[in-house]
């Protein structure tokens, strides 16, 4: 099976300290791999390293690779994040219509008709386990859908863009236990069709949903500092 | 809040009675462009479209330049760049408007003459680039603040979705600050709309000048006009006297001229538009043709926006420094002025710092009991009109107060002029800003403050005492600092009412007859003797020790808000 991903020695760095990693990982396509460790190792900031998404100031170190192209340092561009496709922690949800925001995407990066459109968003809408909730308001305000509707539509609007991968940060964890649980159904829909990253800090939801595990350990500068404590 | 209500009060008072005491032809006012006291026809027509052309001027070079520079600041520089530059923006809005004016007539006025066939430069055109200059900051200061307050979450999203930065700007933070950058725009037209002074000196001030065809529209941009600021700025309320048709018809413009500026002022205050809630739905159609150029246009015209404010900032401290360079030699800040442009300004810093230090003691009081009635009395819904109806006395244009001033206490109390009625008029200018400032503070308390004081039992007076004050009062001083140096830059208001240009007292020992000398005033007088190369250079040491006063005060408040979270009331 081909890696749509690969990552070797992976480090994200404030100047010359390092505050992630190292870290060592494959994405094995079609597979969902989940990346877990302590709380402050860095989860979330390593999905940033990937689409070069890093908070101003950090630098991203070590061998990157996507779909076999290496990406060099601070090279990242819309290219890159149109392939790999980060899906935040908090649902973001733009004002406009449940159809403006699962375009929101799409219609800057493809020409399509707007037919086409449709039935992409549709398709999208359909696989993040949507449609069935929207189809009959896709024009009515997003503002209105609840929190856990919102999550999988920021799903839906990454799914119709057809990424290579999905970086999904703690999909379910600013929600409550109902819409985790049909956030979490979702996820599990695109087991085998989709590569997907996804990041938690639940053991028990990576032993659910994943094929495979990464840990992330704390930094050894961190480690120990805060052994010594 | 009674004293907003009183300064309400006396002004529209003052207007009314001046309409009361004369037949009004509103018709005539509005449509006859012929402006002739001697004849008795009061037509205001040319004025009115003085005003408009000159503002739209302004706004059409102002907007485009102070939106893009605003987006480059937040979106494009990094946090290291952009932080010092938000800052001079914020002081470039905050000088005052005669420097500005100074400006216009050493560097646009010879500008426009070198344009055209102008004699002398003085033009509509002049006047719009004058006022284009001083909203600019204004502009992109709002702005910066509506698009910085568009959460993280909002961009990271719209990148992580592989768009680019052009398209990021575009379909994710603009339409989140949109209605924050148009109250920027309306903020500055009315400060266009209201500008007296520094219109005043480039515009030409002539009279009955209205194009009848295309080709006579454009011809009238590089000849003089008028505008209705201009005019009441002139001599002519002084010889029409306090009754009769042409004190009248002279209250006729003041109120035709508020009327305009309060409509921008409120369209500007008012929250999030039905329309862009409607506008939203409609699926925007968006292209992904040539998207990599586009993005990298956009980058290119935006940075190069920037250039603009920062061509304006390193040119007016240039200017500054170096025209009025007799302004570095102590001698001029503390000798008194001998002749009419010679010698130092002791006299006019301490006319300003009396004018001030009054005006303070007085707007302290009124603008914290007015702060603390929209904040902590008022139900939310009176506390958003409360708050309109102080903005817009905050944008009312000063030289409508200066009349009433002069109205009021140079005639009909009989004081003459008067350093107090200079002071008193320069209140309205402090008093909103401390209101705002000490209002918004309070509604950022916690509730929890709030809550548990309540529960002890306080009454709502000890309340207030023992928890709003001690919990409010740096941010009245800040807001009492911004007010100041807003105030001190002030000249319309001054010249009926308090000021003279020489022979009065460094200070007065009275109250009626007893003026003050002061430094917009001065800088008033001599940058309209553009030929004497003394008069300029004491012109521009004066505008270096003003914008230094400016700044100190601005400086200081700065410091303190750096202290607690707050909102921004420099402009």
């Amino acid at each position: 099976m081909d890696n749509v991903i690969a990552v070797r020695d992976l480090r994200v760095l404030d100047g010359k300290k390092t505050l992630v990693g190292p870290v060592t990982f494959e994405l094995a396509a079609g597979s969902t791999t989940g990346l877990c460790g302590p709380s402050g190792a860095g989860k979330s900031t390593v999905l940033r390293a990937l689409v070069d998404l890093l908070p101003h100031g950090l630098t991203r170190d070590g061998h990157l690779e996507v779909q076999g192209r290496t990406i060099r340092r601070g090279n990242g561009d819309a290219d890159l994040r149109s392939t790999v496709v980060l899906v935040p922690q908090t649902p973001v949800v733009f004002g406009g219509s449940i159809l403006d925001n699962a375009l929101f995407g799409l219609r800057h990066l493809v020409r399509a008709s707007r037919a086409d459109m449709r039935d992409r968003v549709e398709q999208a809408l359909r696989e993040a386990s949507l449609w069935n909730e929207v189809r009959d308001r896709l024009d009515t305000p997003a503002q209105t859908l609840s929190n856990g509707q919102r999550q999988r539509l920021c799903l839906a609007r990454a799914l119709a863009l057809e990424p290579a991968a999905l970086l999904l940060d703690e999909p379910t964890s600013a929600l409550d236990e109902r819409s985790r649980d049909t956030v979490e159904e979702s996820v599990a829909a695109l087991r085998g069709n989709r590569t997907v990253l996804l990041v938690s800090h639940d053991p028990a939801q990576v032993e659910r949903l994943c094929d495979h595990t990464v840990r992330l350990e704390l930094p050894e500068t961190l480690a120990l500092s805060s052994a010594a404590v | 809040m009674f004293s907003v209500a009183l300064i309400l009060t006396v002004l529209i008072g003052y207007l009314a009675t001046g309409i009361a005491s004369g037949d009004v032809d509103w018709s005539d006012l509005a449509t006859n462009p012929t402006w002739d006291p001697m004849n008795g026809t009061f037509g205001a027509l040319a004025m009115i479209y003085g005003s408009a052309v000159v503002c739209a001027l302004a706004l059409l070079l102002a907007v485009p330049v102070g939106w893009a520079a605003a987006v480059a600041l937040t979106e494009y520089l990094p946090p290291r760049l952009a932080k010092p530059l938000r800052l001079s923006v914020e002081l470039l809005a905050a000088v005052p408007s005669i420097v500005y004016g100074l400006v216009g007539v050493m560097v646009v006025r010879p500008f426009v003459a070198a344009l055209g066939d102008v004699p002398g430069g003085d033009s509509l055109l002049a006047a719009g680039i004058v006022l284009a200059v001083m909203i600019m900051p204004t502009i992109v200061a709002v702005s910066v603040d509506a698009l910085a307050a568009v959460p993280g979450r909002y961009r990271e999203a719209a990148y992580s979705l592989g768009l680019t930065r052009r398209e990021v700007v575009r379909s994710a933070v603009l339409p989140q600050a949109r209605s924050g950058m148009r109250a920027g725009v309306l903020l500055g037209l009315a400060r266009a709309l209201g500008e007296a002074i520094a219109v005043f000196l480039v515009v030409g001030r002539a009279d009955g000048r209205l194009p009848e065809s295309l080709g006579g529209f454009f011809s009238s941009l590089v000849h003089p006009g008028q505008t209705l600021t201009a005019k009441l700025a002139g001599p002519e309320p002084m010889l029409a006297g306090t009754s009769g048709p042409y004190f009248a018809a002279l209250c006729g413009l003041g109120i035709i001229l508020l009327a305009l500026v309060a409509a921008a002022t409120v369209w500007g205050t008012r929250g999030t538009s039905s329309r862009a809630t409607k506008r939203g739905l409609r699926p925007r159609r968006a292209s992904a043709w040539l998207r990599i150029p586009r993005d990298r246009l956009a980058t290119l015209l935006r940075l190069g926006a920037l250039l603009l404010p920062g061509t304006l900032l390193v040119g007016m401290l240039a200017i500054l420094v170096t025209r009025g360079s007799s302004a570095l030699n102590p001698a001029f800040w503390f000798s008194p002025a001998t002749g009419a442009a010679s010698g130092g300004v002791s006299g006019q810093i301490l006319g300003t710092l009396l004018l001030i230090a009054t005006a303070a003691l007085i707007a302290l009081p009124l603008g914290y009991g007015a702060g603390i009635l929209i904040g902590a009395h008022a139900s939310a819904r009176t506390a958003r009109v409360l708050e309109t109806v102080t903005v817009a006395i905050g944008g009312t244009p000063t030289i409508l107060l200066g009349l009433a001033g002069y109205v009021l206490f140079s005639m009909t109390m009989g004081w003459g002029r008067s350093w107090l009625a200079g002071a008193i008029v320069l209140v309205p200018v402090v008093v909103p800003v401390v209101a705002l400032t000490t209002a918004g503070r309070i509604r950022s308390m916690p509730s929890e403050l709030t809550e548990s004081a309540l529960a002890l039992g306080l009454t709502r007076a000890q309340y207030i005492r023992s928890v709003v004050i001690p919990y409010t009062w740096p941010a009245t001083l800040t807001g009492l600092l911004l007010g100041l140096a807003r105030a001190a830059g002030e000249t319309a208001p001054l010249i009926f009412t308090a000021t003279v240009f020489f022979g009065a007292p460094a200070l007065p020992t009275g109250i009626v007859n007893s003026p003050v000398q002061a430094l917009p005033t001065h800088i008033f007088t001599l940058s309209q003797d553009s030929n004497a190369p003394e008069a300029i250079n004491q012109a521009w040491g004066s505008a270096l020790v003003l914008v230094l006063i400016t700044a100190v005060l601005l400086s200081l408040a700065v410091a303190l808000r750096n202290r607690f979270e707050g909102a921004r009331w420099t402009t």
